[in-house]
């Protein structure tokens, strides 16, 4: 019974995680984009429930939980509660959300193209959804270059984070327990120092656009 | 243990000591203490290249884990010999030092760094493999860097100057590195004995030739590769500038000497020439600027340049004509050339240490305001009238002997037995024989006028005039140097015998002592006794002197002050010949060459066109080497580094588009 309907789990989980990334590269809202990390955190630990529920194991289903703790309710939230604290301004990115889409499919294909040399040999259901992995991986890459606040800037890291994520549980189905742990620490304590610096840069700049960190201070 | 390892370790032990020591002791003491420490260290460095010369074994080995030769520090004859020379020149500067450093120069980095740098200098000859021989060449420059770092503080020309040294110094350590890593590639070990296989015939050896001779030759301050000389040794304390010219130069020579005579010997002819050239210009430049300097140090600095120049002409006159088969001039070239570097070591150490007490005792570089210090500072006058006498290569000094013997090699050199060697030896020769005589004249010339200039006539300035004697322990350094340069011009046998024995065994040049301690080159014919001379002229002089003693008694002098004043003695010091005026006809001959640019400035009295209140005349000679070689260069570089921060302009969306594209890159060419 599962094994008919794992297929298109994991399908549905990783169309949410790519639906969820081109999103964010078409919405310019900061909360929106937060809301819509949220999902793609639940995407992800669902995706890890699935495979972990496939193979068996208890351990990779405890990191769903984690996983799904950290990126789908701990980060967000402190996103969400970081930006609704001070004054909000909507992001005006480098490329308009028609021309990003484009590119955002231009790289999902080129990310298919990829996988398809890379794992020309594995014809397993989750090498076959591998690609979006790395689809999201350079969707993130994409949102990092293009978004001027630093606020979105860490959205499009996280985006990263994910797909790389994605990637570790498709290919080698899922990774150890406490290496989980450590790398969501990671990523916790990564995302509170940037909004730190984001806070002060605010209080010292009046705004975070980035473009104007030009020059080093002795 | 024997001896030549425990003089190795003693010095290594007396480096930790005066380390330490300038970091604990205080003020008061620490130049008193450090520099006797130095001054040990130093004179370890004597007994250790001694016992070295006179055929010592022995060897440290410094462990590592890296996957080549052991170093290995064993200082084979020659070794010994450079390593006397400059621990030499380290015990004048080290005492020295005690008297003269003050404040920023005897500063506890100051004097670390003299200790580091001596330790340095003295262990590059003991190094038998290359990593070793780098890693004692770097830690000499970097001690060198930071000393000259003392009065960065005070004067805002020492950062200028000190660019100017790292980078020369980076220059020609990449020379040199590279050198050996295509003599070690060739062979496939870093061992000195290893490398020494090579075919001297063969393309990697001529590349490693070029490579290593531009690196050692910026070390030993050759053009177009010495820019940084006329910068450096102005700024640097006195002790530090003789340390500086008078032995780390010498590691240049040798560096040279160890690719002529051990790694490569025999080469072909072409490297004769190339080193001849080289020498040759260098030692026309050289000579040509120092004459029309008018900064005492900036004029030994030159000279430096100049005498380097002739070591690397009797160097290349030697591979020349060993090339061609005249082995017994092509030997006396080489000793003729080891000659000069030990006797340049002995005068120039001496005249920068007498830079250093005139700036100690009037704070004035610039011979235009010095004069009449030979009474105010007697010790001082003699020491450097004597040095002076030996950069001339005057007789009775070494800096005769030595250029003596390079000549008498070049003469005899372009036939044996009658018969012409080669077109090339006998167009070079001729060439190189002109070289040396332009350049001695020239050197005359510069003398006279550092000498004159600076100790006779009347104080050009009120500080001039305040001039008082150094102490004793600066006296006694000054001595010994001038010592040094007599003594070696005396009795030369002794010590060309040494260097002919130190050269060995690949070459075996036929010198002895003859008479009184006096040099024999036999394969030439040459034969030199000084020491006879000076006998034989004092016993034809003294009668003559002593009859006009007593001729003297009988009439007794008139005494009229200044006739030359027309009577008077309203003689006003700024009417004495300057060192600009006295090399004026120079700068005009050689016009072409040097570039002077004058500015002459006239203020008249009120509106007449006659009265004239006041002129000023403003010369310098800038470097033609460095405004039409290493500045255009410069510029080139830096407008590429203007390009190069389009591209760097400190955005940090433009960085992450760059790492964007290269992911993006890596992955197309992955998928085709």
């Amino acid at each position: 019974m599962f094994d008919t309907i794992y297929p298109q789990l994991i399908g549905l989980c990783t169309g949410a995680l790519l639906l969820t990334s081109a999103l964010m590269v078409w919405r310019h809202s900061l909360l929106a984009s937060i809301r819509l990390l949220s999902v793609q955190g639940f995407a992800l630990a669902a995706l890890v429930a699935v495979i972990g529920v496939e193979e068996g194991e208890t351990e990779v289903i405890i990191v769903s939980v984690l996983v799904l703790l950290v990126k789908g309710i701990g980060l967000p939230w402190v996103l969400a509660h970081e930006t609704q604290a001070t004054t909000r301004t909507d992001e005006a990115p480098r490329l308009n959300p028609t021309a990003g889409l484009l590119t955002v499919a231009l790289l999902t294909i080129l990310s298919y193209v990829v996988a398809s040399r890379l794992l020309a040999g594995d014809s397993s259901v989750s090498a076959h959804a591998a690609p979006i992995g790395l689809a999201m991986v350079l969707i993130g890459f994409l949102l990092l270059v293009t978004r001027r606040q630093a606020g979105s800037q860490l959205i499009g890291f996280l985006v990263l984070d994910n797909g790389i994520a994605t990637v570790a549980f498709l290919t080698s189905g899922g990774v150890p327990l406490f290496l989980e742990l450590g790398i969501s620490l990671d990523v916790l304590l990564v995302v509170v120092i940037l909004y730190v610096f984001a806070g002060r840069m605010r209080n010292k700049f009046g705004n975070t656009d980035i473009d104007q960190l030009r020059k080093l201070h002795d | 243990m024997t001896a030549l390892e425990a003089g190795m370790l003693g010095q290594v032990l007396l480096l930790a000591l005066a380390v330490t020591g300038a970091l604990l002791v205080g003020t008061r003491w620490r130049s008193r203490v450090i520099g006797t420490l130095c001054a040990l260290l130093a004179a370890a460095g004597i007994v250790t290249g001694a016992i070295a010369l006179f055929g010592g074994e022995g060897s440290l080995t410094i462990p590592t884990a890296l996957p080549m030769d052991p170093l290995v520090l064993s200082p084979d004859r020659l070794g010994g010999l450079v390593m006397m020379v400059v621990s030499a020149v380290g015990v004048l500067a080290s005492l020295f030092g005690i008297g003269s450093a003050r404040v920023a120069s005897a500063s506890r980095t100051s004097w670390v760094s003299m200790a580091v740098f001596l330790f340095g200098m003295q262990l590059v000859p003991a190094a038998t493999d290359i990593v070793s021989f780098l890693l004692f060449w770097e830690i000499m420059t970097l001690g060198s860097t930071a000393l000259l770092l003392a009065h960065h503080a005070t004067r805002g020309t020492v950062a200028s100057a000190i660019v100017w040294y790292s980078a020369m110094s980076q220059l020609s350590f990449f020379f040199v590195l590279a050198g050996f890593a295509v003599l070690a590639a060739a062979t496939g070990g870093t061992g000195f004995s290893g490398l020494a296989t090579v075919d001297p015939a063969s393309w990697q050896a001529s590349l490693a030739f070029v490579l290593l001779l531009l690196g050692f030759g910026g070390k030993a301050e050759l053009v177009p590769l010495h820019v940084w000389v006329p910068r450096v040794l102005p700024e640097a304390p006195g002790h530090v500038a003789a340390a500086m010219s008078g032995a780390m130069v010498n590691i240049g020579v040798y560096g040279a000497l160890l690719v002529c005579v051990r790694l490569l010997p025999n080469g072909p002819a072409w490297w004769g020439v190339l080193l001849m050239a080289l020498g040759g210009l260098s030692a026309l430049y050289g000579i040509l600027q120092a004459s029309v300097a008018s900064n005492l140090k900036v004029l030994l600095a030159y000279s430096t340049t100049e005498n380097m120049g002739l070591v690397f002409l009797g160097l290349g006159a030697s591979v020349l004509l060993r090339a061609d088969d005249a082995t017994a001039a092509a030997d006396a070239a080489l000793v003729a050339a080891l000659l000069l570097m030990v006797s340049h070591a002995a005068f120039k150490a001496t005249l920068f240490l007498g830079a250093g007490a005139i700036a100690r005792s009037t704070g004035e570089m610039n011979l235009d305001r010095l004069g009449g210090l030979g009474s105010r500072m007697p010790w001082t006058a003699a020491t450097f009238g004597a040095a002076a006498m030996g950069a001339a290569a005057l007789p009775v000094t070494s800096g005769f002997v030595a250029e003596w013997m390079l000549l008498q090699a070049l003469i005899h050199g372009s036939r044996v037995d009658g018969e012409v060697v080669s077109v090339t030896a006998s167009v070079a020769m001729p060439l190189a024989v002109a070289v040396i005589a332009l350049t001695a004249g020239l050197a005359l010339l510069t003398f006279v006028k550092a000498y004159g200039i600076a100790f006779l006539a009347r104080p050009r300035s009120p500080k001039a005039t305040q001039a008082r004697e150094v102490p004793v322990i600066m006296r006694v350094s000054l001595v010994l140097g001038a010592l040094g340069v007599i003594a070696l011009g005396l009795v030369p046998g002794p010590l060309a015998v040494a260097i002919a024995s130190a050269v060995g065994p690949a070459f075996a040049p036929d010198v002895r002592t003859v008479g009184l301690a006096g040099v024999d080159a036999r394969g030439i014919d040459a034969v030199l006794d000084p020491t006879t001379f000076v006998v034989l002229a004092a016993l034809l002089l003294v009668p003559v002197l002593i009859a006009l003693f007593a001729s003297a008694r009988r009439h007794p002098t008139r005494t009229s002050p200044l006739p030359w004043a027309g009577g008077g003695s309203r003689l006003r010091p700024r009417m004495q010949y300057t060192a600009t005026s006295y090399a004026e006809p120079l700068v005009r001959v050689f016009d072409d060459v040097l570039r002077p640019s004058r500015d002459v400035e006239v203020t008249h009295v009120g509106e007449s066109r006659y009265l004239v209140e006041r002129v000023h005349v403003e010369q310098s000679v800038s470097d033609v080497i460095e405004t039409r070689f290493y500045r255009p260069m410069l510029n080139a570089a830096q407008r590429f580094g203007i390009l190069a921060r389009r591209a760097q302009n400190g955005s940090i969306h433009r960085y992450l588009s760059y790492s964007f594209v290269a992911l993006l890159s890596v992955l197309i060419v992955v998928s085709l």
